[in-house]
């Protein structure tokens, strides 16, 4: 087919027409093999510039367009809404920045001129060898599959369950709730936390179209946003698997706590008396503070930080619970005598400060310290530490109650592995985006809700399930169509050497290894274009549609000529 | 849906509700969108440019056909209930059509009024006609009308700017509108303000050159900033010596404004980028750094040969030509300290207008000023009046990524139930 290239010349007010002298673009491009028109407009982005456009895309039957302009930022897609409008591909489309790349930077209008021809000149170079892309949909499958049963996932479960949208819920243990079963309260507020929960795994069983799969584990998630493949295997039964289809995976998997014993200058382990955060709740729900004597303790420390320097992070909730912890002490045993040894107290937050100053008082001991050693002296536990002018210094107690750090669960590297997501910090799940988008991750439709994302308290994790919901919510509406990425990645089956590196800097899991033809196969719905496997790939094999070498190389040579 | 505030959380919340076929007003006190995080020039902890960041959603917010984003707008009364408010806004004149305007900046300059520029903290200078910054989005400059001298009286027939305009985009004749809108859902995201360290005058804040709130060193440091990023003293000089104070008014507000410590620190990265050799002392308390990343940071930061000092007690003086800090140390020992320059970092506290906003949407604040979450089930996005949801430091001090968080959940709460 002949090529009937139109390239128009956007004049953006005195903002280009001042600095370049655009008839003499216009004569420099006009006689270009296959340019049928060239003008130059007033402002191509105005109203009456984009129905200029359509018209002579429509009269002068074009099929291809160059606009000379401003950034791409700016304008792209507005005259690619034009070229769909006027019934040419958009893809068959360039734009070249005269304006901020010429204009603006190029004193000399001499300069700025042969600048400006040279860059229409490459982007008529480049549209050549543009081809069409089509957009492509694919069904969405609305359903979603929950991993964990804490009060992320049952949350997270609950908002997302309609008639139309089917929950699937794996627990690998041999019930839901998670943690928060064995906290009598919840900090500030101090509301019941085993209350809350029971009250919405009632919520959960009642609903017919969330499907609770205890004592489970996912075994594969394969696909893509819209459309995994997800099998699940008991853990108590061999070998019995479940499988179904669904269109975005939550994790909400929770956390572990750092094992005292690795520091052993706790005593944990070694000691009678010295628990963990985790022990003192389940005591505390239990109804009875005591000693392993049966005797109620008279004096208690809590030790805060323990594993945070092993760790390199601050689990952000431990100042917040032992604050809670006294509390619960106070609560039982009014006399009890409390000294919390911490180093820097972390209360962030309107309400935190408040509950610190709530909670101070009577036999409350605040003292800032460092190098904590415990040791048995007689009956008693001896806290030794250095204090904040450096004098060594030591309390004896009855009970000691250690903070340990909060750390990802044993499992986190296999399900990340297993939904081709990243462990970032701390091994806690990685982010898409840190600031602008903390719930999603590298592979699209896999989201990450609650500790296994980082340390955080109950308010924090129900909003990461409440955010997570509304990502899904927004995105996967039943009855909807997905638009994958138009710009993907494609592998020459000819020229593939087979040797794989693609897939090892593929950040989307969206490259697979053909075994019987010995070929890297990209899986274009899952591709997001970002260009990885070209840079990797040695055979020249991996290419990026509207982006290829020929393409960039055409335009640049021409550029530079 | 109605969104109020069109920084980080609003934005969010407004894309996502878009994309799910809502149909979305968005209504902004200001000229601009982006709120307070398009002041910033890197964001903790992984130092990413900050506009950088933003910029390519407040593109995609402008080109959203489902968002209609009202500027320069105000909600005055709100009615009804879930699902069928009834909602006044009052959008006052830009007098520049955003159509034909292109963003040159053309009508700028012969414009004759000068003053403050409230967006770089008062550092520059402005005109009557203009964007706050560089890279402001919408790229479309307004006319401050109690200004401009043929809005005020003082010269009636001043026409400079519209002369200058190449493309007609300035048009006298626009009018302050009332719009009515129906919305179902109504998201709070107003944002914050920073306490007036004027209000603890120990920190010598406006009565000694070169003592800096925490924002207006951003601006200082902003390459789009009043001095291109290039951090002096009032005198012109580069400051030898400077000192970080943490939790200014923190006392007078009664809570810990959790983004203060690490901001402190990115201070570090800025000071110590643009100025190598100087010297840099962190006065705080407690140090507050939660979660997976900060450590990490604060340890790259401390890296930097910053004096990490724990003090009480702190009074900023002029002694000669510099600054003295003076302090009770952690073990009560008096000391001092002479810097060339002092960052201030407040308390995070509502907005002014935020109690006014809170009785026209019809619900509580809390002790401290800040909307009341109703927390029923946990959550921290519900208000006590349905339909009504709140995000980001509207609702308390907050980073960036938990006030995306809050807007995404209220975004989850309003599609699961409608």
């Amino acid at each position: 087919m002949e090529r009937k290239i139109g390239v128009y010349i956007c004049e953006c007010g005195p903002n280009i027409a001042e600095k370049v002298d655009i008839d003499k673009v216009i004569d420099a491009v006009s006689s270009i093999d296959g340019v049928a028109v060239a003008e130059k407009f007033k402002l191509l982005c105005s109203s009456d510039g984009k129905k200029f456009l359509t018209d002579q895309i429509k009269k002068q039957g074009l099929t291809h367009l160059v606009i000379s302009a401003c950034s791409p930022k700016d304008h792209e897609k507005t005259f690619m809404e034009v070229c769909e409008n006027a019934g040419i591909n958009p893809y068959l489309f360039q734009l070249a920045n005269i304006r901020e790349q010429c204009a603006w930077v190029t004193e000399d209008k001499a300069e700025a001129t042969k600048k400006a021809i040279r860059l229409t000149k490459a982007a008529i170079k480049r549209v050549r060898y543009h081809t069409s892309l089509e957009k492509k949909e694919i069904e969405g499958i609305p359903d979603v599959l929950v991993i964990g049963g804490g009060i992320a996932g049952i949350e997270a479960s609950l908002q997302l369950v309609s008639s139309d949208r089917k929950i699937y819920l794996v627990e690998k243990t041999s019930s839901l709730g998670g943690l928060i079963t064995n906290f009598e309260k919840i900090y500030p507020g101090m509301g019941s936390g085993s209350s809350i929960i029971k009250q919405k795994i009632q919520d959960v069983n009642k609903k017919e179209n969330i499907k609770v799969f205890l004592n489970s584990e996912v075994e594969e998630v394969i696909g893509f946003f819209g459309n995994f493949e997800v099998k699940i295997k008991k853990i108590t039964e061999e070998g019995e698997i479940a499988e179904f289809n669904v269109g975005a995976v939550v994790l909400a998997t929770g956390s572990t706590l750092f094992d005292p014993k690795k520091t052993p200058q706790y005593g944990y382990g070694k000691f009678d008396d010295v628990l963990t955060s985790l022990e003192f709740e389940k005591m505390n729900l239990s109804g009875e503070i005591s000693l392993k004597t049966g005797k109620p303790p008279k004096s208690a420390a809590i030790v805060h930080c323990v594993g945070r320097n092993e760790k390199g992070y601050c689990s952000e909730i431990c100042c917040m619970y032992s604050l809670k912890f006294v509390r619960y002490l106070k609560d039982k045993l009014p006399n009890i005598k409390v000294s919390n040894f911490y180093s820097d107290l972390c209360i962030p937050g309107k309400s935190h400060q408040k509950f610190y100053e709530q909670t101070k008082g009577n036999n409350v001991n605040f003292v800032r310290s460092s190098e904590i050693e415990i040791t048995k002296k007689g009956e008693k536990l001896d806290i030794n530490y250095k204090d904040e002018t450096g004098g060594k210094n030591n309390i004896p107690v009855d009970m000691v109650i250690l903070a340990p750090a909060i750390e990802p669960t044993s499992d986190a590297p296999k399900l990340a592995e297993i939904t081709s997501i990243s462990q970032g910090n701390g091994g806690f799940f990685a982010e898409e985006h840190e600031k602008i988008n903390p719930v999603s991750t590298s592979t699209e439709g896999v989201y990450i809700v609650g500790s296994d994302q980082g340390p955080k308290d109950i308010p924090a994790t129900m909003i990461q399930a409440e955010a997570a919901t509304g990502k899904i919510l927004s995105s996967l509406i039943p009855g909807r169509k997905i638009e994958p990425e138009v710009k993907t990645s494609q592998i020459s089956e000819s020229l593939c050497i087979g040797c794989k590196l693609c897939l090892s800097v593929c950040s989307y899991g969206a490259i697979t290894f053909d075994e019987t033809k010995k070929i890297s196969v990209v899986n274009e719905v899952i591709c997001r274009g970002c260009g990885n496997c070209v840079a990797a790939c040695p055979s020249g094999a991996a290419s990026i549609k509207h982006f290829n070498f020929n393409q960039l190389y055409q335009e640049i040579m021409e550029a530079v000529q | 849906m109605l969104i109020i505030g069109a920084g980080i959380a609003g934005i969010e919340a407004s894309l996502m509700l878009s994309k799910a076929d809502r149909k979305v007003h968005l209504v902004e006190k200001t000229s601009y969108t982006g709120g307070t995080t398009i002041k910033f020039e890197e964001v903790f902890s992984n130092m990413e440019c900050s506009t950088c960041m933003v910029a390519p959603i407040q593109q995609e917010l402008l080109q959203d056909k489902n968002i209609n984003l009202l500027t320069l707008a105000e909600v005055e009364e709100v009615k009804g209930s879930s699902g069928k408010f009834t909602v006044k806004i009052r959008k006052k004149a830009r007098y520049v059509d955003m159509e034909n305007c292109i963003g040159c900046d053309a009508c700028f300059e012969p414009c004759p009024v000068s003053l403050k520029n409230e967006f770089e903290e008062g550092l520059s200078e402005r005109k009557a006609i203009y964007v706050p910054c560089a890279g402001a989005l919408p790229n479309v400059p307004m006319i401050d009308a109690d200004n401009c001298l043929r809005f005020n009286g003082k010269d009636k027939n001043c026409k400079a700017c519209q002369e200058a305009c190449m493309f007609e985009a300035v048009d006298f004749k626009q009018k302050d509108e009332q719009l009515d809108l129906k919305v179902g859902s109504i998201v709070a995201a107003t944002g914050f303000d920073i306490f007036d360290p004027k209000r603890t005058p120990q920190y010598g804040y406006e009565k000694i050159d070169d003592v800096y709130t925490a924002l207006e060193f951003e601006r200082l440091y902003a390459s789009n900033g009043p001095t291109e990023g290039n951090i002096v003293l009032k005198n012109g000089n580069v400051p030898k010596s400077a000192a970080i104070i943490h939790c200014v008014g923190r006392d007078e507000k009664g809570y810990c404004s959790s983004v203060c410590c690490l901001y402190s620190l990115k201070f570090n990265h800025y000071l110590k980028s643009k100025i190598p050799e100087i010297k840099i002392s962190e006065i705080y308390t407690d140090l507050t750094i939660p979660g997976k990343s900060h450590q990490k940071f604060y340890e790259e930061m401390k890296g930097k040969e910053v004096d990490m000092i724990r003090a009480s007690e702190i009074e900023v003086a002029k002694r000669g030509e510099e600054i003295a800090v003076k302090y009770n140390s952690g073990n009560g020992k008096k000391s001092d300290l002479l810097v060339d320059m002092v960052i201030l970092a407040p308390a995070i506290e509502p907005n002014d207008d935020a109690s006014k906003l809170a009785k026209i949407l019809g619900i509580p604040l809390d002790k401290y000023g800040f909307f009341q979450e109703e927390n029923s089930g946990g959550s921290s996005v519900i208000t006590s009046k349905p339909g009504v949801f709140i995000a980001g430091c509207v609702q308390g001090p907050k980073n960036i990524q938990d006030s995306v968080l809050q807007a995404s959940a209220a975004v989850g709460k309003i599609l699961s139930s409608s």
